[in-house]
């Protein structure tokens, strides 16, 4: 009887209304996971390795993240402006704390120490091997196989592994011996080299933010072994080996760059907050700061907000909201206003209606008048909007060992199996007894030894 | 204006194995010769794809969301149809500043499309269907029979509204998933409006505020040249509907309604913004091409454009001043001398960040890109020069590994495109064709999967169903 | 580039963005001399040359001979700060921005013993 009230509310409630509760985040924990009984080694660094293993750790794989013995990885030593640390850094070293360089990329994980060089540490891993299904790693193209635990001698031991390596480069051709680093990927990619102020205008190239093409190229080395899992628990029963490079993914990313370039021979230049294709369609200065009482400089700025007025009708009432109806008479037409000398003419002339205001007051009067637009929202405002934290986007979270800390959620949404946030990290180490003596079969003895000898 | 014959690519040949490794020992070329062995694209058909038995609706128009999730489907083996209005997506007609001559034209049929959807136009078939009519959404609910896997971005509730959205397909095929892909949500205070692209995305998920130049260097927040949350929530609604896949092929028998956005899809890996705001109310500033958490880890101009440089600890640190002071020893003699600077974590802050890359650009100022890059790398230091796509597409390493290549269209001609980066031994991912004119499946698909027959097709197209 | 005041040695740090094709007047942030510049593609054109007026635009730092740093208002340009009161050396946070407890400051291994929910929820 229940069953059947339930389904019938679901079947006629309101969609919002529906949307809402099937993806409650805060009910996830009531539904099953999508990759349970799935066993992940991470076997990473840094942003590219480690990130790839954490989207399975958040469908409910038990990914095991290995680390160097004492101080762990490199990626816990760093932090924005040298401020904020979360403590401890390991139980060998209290006093120093895991950098936030660190955060968003191994959360829901156990966190083990071994030492890759030595041959103990490579015996472990092997152990491990045998029981996984899934190896990632991002260390130099050969080094693993070097050590005795590469694709080539893990597929002996276990050859249902799906063996995933991710690097700048890649492990074949000329580059081969370049390191590399998100920034890297992202200018050589060419991604960097379009975005940012136009030439013309006095501007540069402009690095994303984010480490875009590591937290991104994770995503991809996740999407390309879940199809691998499907495919060996479907059809074949073998694993594979997956080779990712950071900058080839930058390369797949530039939309009509190189058709355009290959046909026509023109490369692509910045244009900026603006879109070459569609007008208006871009971001523009509003003069007012939206708290100018606020003693934070990143709150005294002014506001930017993206307009959205593409079409005709919506570019004639911008143009009436705006007050100027030569703009509105002169671009009535797209393929008019696209072009780029009236862009340079159209948004300069939105700046100037929009100096004497915020972006609070600009949205609202093109909210009145249906026309699209979004304000340009810093961190703070995003972690304290109603959107996000009821869709839980950013989520408070109960960390065991480090307290209350704001945490991003899940990137995207399940019904049934919806991924989900368990804890945002460990110390280096944290893990060890749990893990080794489950999986390696050591006793407390042997890993007091290992440990004297920091081979974990 | 007559267009300027363009030169056929590659410009300069790609190198072969031979001279790629030529006077390396047969230690050093056994293992880069091994993953050629499994990777290379040249033996991509003569593997199976990881995903032949899925076969995807895309009916998502206008954003890149959705042609980006279905590709990663497309690229890995699904059988994509690609479902757009009678006339074709709207995004087919996207073209830089309005320019019709930089759209490509079928051979046949005349039509033009745009290159941003043409780029993701890959191994996908097009068939027509008008939502809008009740016939059109009664052969949608026939066509969600036959598929594992359904994508639309229309506005929030829309599709529900006309009866064919996941409540209503469920019922109809309990093993379909659904997945809706948007900007910022089908729900909340803040879901999308019709007609909202990226970058609504980029700029609701506090990614534009923290791009670009700091006021005080004369910047202002920026956004991707490129729909780049597009990319990474399409990627996201990728992992989501896979994990679905799997979830019902292990346990269930059952699909399940999947939701990715770009915007969220970008929160989630702004890394630290959260956390750090969380624990002492910072608001993550922007800081152009240098780094808030890693010093030397920045771009910065050179002699012949911008040069990317990285070593964030002591190692590099001094392996890069070594370089510098080959040329300039005044530089580095000053840099080791400086008491401010000898802790790694001190050299964070922002003065010591003016006065190291202001430091390095009196060494950057007298090299270019490649000269820097070959100095850097006899000291083991990563860096790189920031390319444009013309160097990009001819890049030796890059034309080597495949990742610009040309495809030969029977409808378009010469494509040049970015490859798949799906490379693998067993089922790698791989390119089939680039592009596809409007409804060129209709026969086919309608046919094999309703058995439409002639007078079917002549009905619903006067009906302008199809 | 570089700008190394020729009338007191301090060392302006003439940052690379702003300045790399710059044509100008900036600031000694040690004596406050004028001087007029030109860059082009970071090396120094013309100049420095001695001149009146205001400064076109600040130099990023600036420290004397010895290292000691040279800033303020006025003198160097401001830094992008992510709140008011930024220092960038580790800083010790014990209550997080809505008052609750979070494990951001240095720890001794007795402060390890026990279990850590509990630690973290008396807030010591």
């Amino acid at each position: 009887m229940a069953k059947d009230t339930a389904a019938t509310k679901q079947a006629t409630q309101p969609f919002e209304e529906f949307c809402k509760e099937t993806f409650d985040f805060k009910k996830a924990f009531g539904k099953p996971e999508a990759l349970k009984g799935y066993r992940v080694l991470s076997c990473t660094q840094y942003i590219l390795g480690p990130s790839c293993a954490s989207y399975m750790a958040e469908l409910g794989a038990e990914v095991i993240k290995i680390e160097a013995p004492r101080r762990g990885e490199a990626m816990r030593h760093t932090t924005p402006f040298n401020e904020p640390f979360l403590y401890p850094l390991s139980k060998w070293i209290p006093e120093r704390g895991t950098g936030l360089g660190f955060f968003g990329a191994n959360p829901n994980e156990y966190f083990i120490s071994v030492d890759f060089h030595k041959p103990e540490g490579q015996a472990i891993v092997k152990k491990l091997a045998a029981k996984a299904d899934v190896m990632v790693e991002n260390y130099r193209p050969g080094t693993f196989d070097r050590w005795g635990i590469g694709y080539r001698q893990l597929r002996e031991i276990n050859p249902r592994l799906v063996y995933c390596w991710l690097g700048g480069f890649g492990g074949w051709g000329p580059g081969r011996v370049r390191a590399s680093y998100d920034i890297l990927g992202q200018s050589q990619g060419g991604n960097f080299g379009m975005t940012g102020k136009q030439e013309f205008m006095g501007g540069a190239p402009a690095k994303h933010t984010i480490w875009l093409a590591d937290y991104w190229g994770g995503m991809m080395g996740a999407v390309q072994i879940l199809a691998a899992l499907y495919w060996r628990d479907k059809v074949s029963g073998e694993g594979t080996f997956t080779e990712y490079s950071q900058v080839h993914g930058v390369t797949r990313q530039l939309e009509y760059a190189l058709p355009l370039y290959g046909r026509h021979g023109i490369t692509r230049e910045r244009w900026g907050n603006w879109d070459t294709q569609f007008c208006v369609h871009g971001i523009i200065k509003c003069g007012k700061s939206s708290y100018p009482q606020s003693e934070n400089p990143q709150e005294n700025e002014e506001g930017y907000i993206l307009i959205s007025a593409y079409d005709d009708k919506d570019f004639a009432t911008l143009c009436k909201v705006a007050g100027d109806g030569k703009l509105a008479e002169k671009y009535a037409k797209h393929d008019a206003r696209v072009k780029a000398k009236s862009q340079m003419e159209i948004y300069p002339a939105l700046e100037k209606w929009a100096a004497d205001k915020s972006k609070e007051q600009v949205a609202a009067i093109l909210d009145k008048a249906n026309i699209n637009n979004q304000p340009v929202w810093n961190a703070k405002e995003v972690a304290n909007h109603p959107h996000w934290q009821q869709r839980g986007a950013v989520q408070w979270l109960d960390d065991p060992t480090f307290g209350d800390l704001l945490h991003q959620g899940p990137a995207y949404k399940m019904s049934h199996t919806p991924p989900r946030l368990k804890w945002a990290l460990k110390p280096v180490g944290a893990d060890n007894e749990y893990i080794l003596g489950k999986l390696a079969g050591l006793s407390a003895e042997e890993m007091r030894k290992l440990e004297e000898q920091e081979c974990i | 204006m007559a267009t300027p014959k363009v030169a056929p690519w590659p410009a300069i040949p790609i190198a072969k194995p031979d001279e790629v490794y030529a006077g390396l020992s047969d230690q050093a070329k056994d293992y880069p010769l091994f993953l050629e062995s499994i990777v290379r694209q040249e033996h991509n058909f003569e593997k199976p794809e990881a995903l032949a038995r899925l076969r995807v609706l895309d009916c998502s128009t206008r954003m890149m969301i959705g042609h980006w999730c279905s590709s990663m489907l497309s690229e890995l083996g699904a059988e994509v149809i690609q479902v757009e209005p009678p006339g074709g997506d709207p995004q087919r007609q996207n073209t830089p500043f309005g320019r019709r001559e930089y759209m490509f034209k079928d051979k046949e049929t005349g039509e033009e499309v745009g290159g941003q959807f043409l780029h993701e136009m890959r191994n996908k078939h097009s068939i027509t269907l008008n939502l809008e009519t009740e016939e059109g959404r009664n052969i949608l609910k026939d066509l969600a029979v036959h598929a594992d896997v359904i994508i639309e971005n229309a506005p929030p509730g829309q599709w529900d509204s006309w009866g064919i959205g996941y409540r209503q397909l469920r019922e109809i095929n309990p093993r379909l998933i659904y997945c809706w892909v948007g900007q910022r949500g089908q729900w909340g205070p803040a879901k999308d409006k019709p007609g909202v692209l990226d970058p609504t995305a980029q700029a609701s998920c506090g990614f534009v505020h923290g791009t670009g130049d700091p006021k005080e260097f004369g910047g202002q927040p920026t956004r991707s040249a490129l729909w780049m949350a597009d990319h990474v929530g399409g990627t996201c609604a990728a992992m989501g509907i896979l994990a679905a896949v799997l979830h019902r092929e292990n346990v269930s028998g059952e699909g399940q309604f999947v939701e990715a956005t770009s915007a969220e899809a970008i929160i989630r890996i702004l890394d630290y913004s959260w956390a750090w705001y969380s624990m002492d109310g910072s608001i993550r500033p922007r800081y152009g091409n240098w780094d808030l958490a890693i010093n030397i880890y920045a771009v910065n101009p050179c002699k012949d454009g911008y040069m990317m440089v990285g070593g964030g600890h002591d190692r590099l640190w001094y392996r890069i001043w070594r370089t510098v002071g080959d040329e300039q020893p005044a530089v580095e003699e000053d840099i080791l001398g400086d008491p401010h600077l000898r802790e790694v974590t001190e050299r964070l802050a922002h003065d010591m960040q003016v006065k190291t890359y202001t430091m390095l650009g009196e060494w950057l100022k007298d090299n270019a890109r490649s000269e820097a890059e070959r100095k850097l790398a006899k000291q083991q230091v990563a860096s790189g020069g920031v390319l444009y796509v013309n160097e990009v597409a001819e890049y030796p390493h890059f034309k080597y590994r495949g990742h610009v290549a040309e495809y030969e269209s029977p409808h378009y001609g010469k494509i040049l495109y970015g490859t798949t980066p799906f490379l693998q031994h067993k089922t790698p991912g791989r390119l089939k064709w680039l592009g596809r004119p409007t409804g060129y499946d209709n026969e086919d698909v309608y046919r094999r999967l309703l058995g439409f027959n002639k007078d079917d097709f002549k009905r619903l197209k006067q009906a302008k169903v199809i | 580039m570089l700008l190394t005041c020729p009338g007191c040695k301090t060392k302006n740090f003439l940052d690379p963005y702003p300045f790399w094709n710059f044509k100008g007047t900036t600031r000694c942030a040690g004596c406050g001399k004028i001087w007029r510049i030109e860059t082009a593609v970071g090396a120094c054109v013309a100049g420095p040359e001695a001149a009146d007026g205001k400064a076109d635009l600040l130099p990023g730092f600036a420290e004397k001979p010895d290292y000691s740093p040279i800033t303020g208002p006025g003198v160097t340009r401001a830094a992008p700060r992510a709140r008011k009161d930024s220092v960038c050396r580790p800083i010790p946070i014990q209550k997080n921005v809505r008052g609750n407890t979070v494990s951001g400051r240095p720890l001794k291994k007795e402060d390890l013993v026990g279990s850590r929910p509990r630690f973290i929820a008396e807030g010591k």
